[in-house]
């Protein structure tokens, strides 16, 4: 018959379809949940490293992004807007 | 050692896209040599490395998916949007030759005897060979939906079945075009009529072609078990164009065969 992706998907398709079937996300291809960005409740930030880029847009539609380097820790608030963010390590599939 | 954290696909440098720039210099300008000069040199040149690049970058494509698994979700989404964004151009470049024949047609010139046919043009019967057609390029689309669920389903036979069926109706929509402009009564140099009728048809007729090889390489991919049942979007984007194809030619049959 017609293999399906489970018996065929290879290379870095597979991981993702395989990561997907867990739950997760490891390649940033879902829009990130939607937090609050309060102290209690921070926009969580997935990283590889041990700090990220940050890019916020305070308000939406603002033309100027605040950017920030996000380190692992403590979480960070935009020196604009205030909002608080947090680094979450994770690792890619190998 | 490095692994990318995202999901798009960063091409390998490629020899491909500088070959089809090359390869479009020497078809038009062959183009050129062969009107004006009478030589076919270098459209001949132009034709082969044409050729040759679209097997070559295509091939390769099929590498990149099929036997490395590039493309995941957000790379096939780029690729439809890609087909879509193609298809609404071609649908363009037919919207001007429409233009054309309705702009000569709706308000014939007193050359042509103030009449749409002009005078001395036998129009073909629109109910014979070209009706024929419809019918086949309609059935065409049938088929290939055929195939598409049929594939969904994982039933290969079907899917192979079916698939062949478009083909075919295919080819012999082509076979029977072909036959027609052999022995229509009037020819491309006959006046804005034969203008019209055979830049439209006849670029219609190159894009049955077209599609007609997108899908025979997709049943050879389906035969060699490229596609998956949630993942075959090179079969998808062939059954997109065929049906933009079809859609075309109904317009082609209304405008030109019809009310012309």
């Amino acid at each position: 018959g017609v293999p399906s992706d489970e018996e065929q998907a290879t290379g870095l398709e597979r991981k993702t379809l395989e990561a997907m079937k867990k739950g997760q996300d490891p390649y940033n291809i879902l829009k990130p949940k939607g937090n609050s960005g309060t102290k209690e409740d921070p926009h969580i930030v997935p990283s590889v490293n041990r700090k990220r880029l940050v890019g916020c847009i305070c308000e939406e539609d603002n033309s100027a992004v605040i950017w920030f380097w996000l380190h692992e820790g403590e979480s960070q608030r935009c020196p604009s807007c205030g909002a608080h963010y947090k680094l979450a390590h994770y690792d890619v599939p190998h | 050692m490095a692994h990318q954290t995202h999901a798009y696909h960063m091409v390998d440098p490629s020899p491909w896209p500088l070959t089809g720039a090359t390869a479009a210099l020497l078809l038009t300008s062959g183009l050129a040599m062969w009107f004006h000069y009478n030589s076919t040199t270098l459209m001949a040149l132009g034709l082969l490395t044409t050729l040759m690049t679209m097997m070559q970058w295509w091939r390769d494509i099929v590498r990149e998916s099929t036997f490395q698994g590039h493309h995941t979700m957000p790379v096939q989404k780029g690729l439809r949007y890609g087909m879509i964004l193609f298809i609404t151009s071609e649908v363009f470049f037919f919207i001007g030759f429409f233009w054309a024949f309705y702009h000569s047609s709706l308000a014939p010139t007193p050359e042509l005897g103030g009449n749409w046919p002009p005078t001395g043009i036998h129009p073909l019967n629109p109910f014979e060979v070209p009706l024929l057609n419809t019918a086949v390029l309609l059935a065409s689309g049938v088929t290939i939906t055929w195939a598409h669920h049929s594939l969904m389903a994982a039933n290969r036979n079907q899917s192979i079945q079916a698939l062949t069926i478009t083909v075919t109706l295919g080819l012999y929509f082509t076979a029977l075009q072909a036959m027609e402009y052999y022995e229509a009564p009037f020819t491309i140099a006959d006046g804005v009529y034969g203008s019209t009728f055979f830049v439209a048809t006849g670029f219609h007729g190159l894009h049955v072609i077209i599609g007609s090889t997108f899908l025979i390489v997709c049943l050879l991919r389906l035969i060699k078990f490229h596609f998956t049942t949630a993942h075959h979007f090179g079969f998808e984007a062939a059954a997109w164009y065929g049906h933009f194809v079809d859609v075309v030619w109904l317009f082609l049959y209304i405008s030109i065969y019809w009310w012309g």
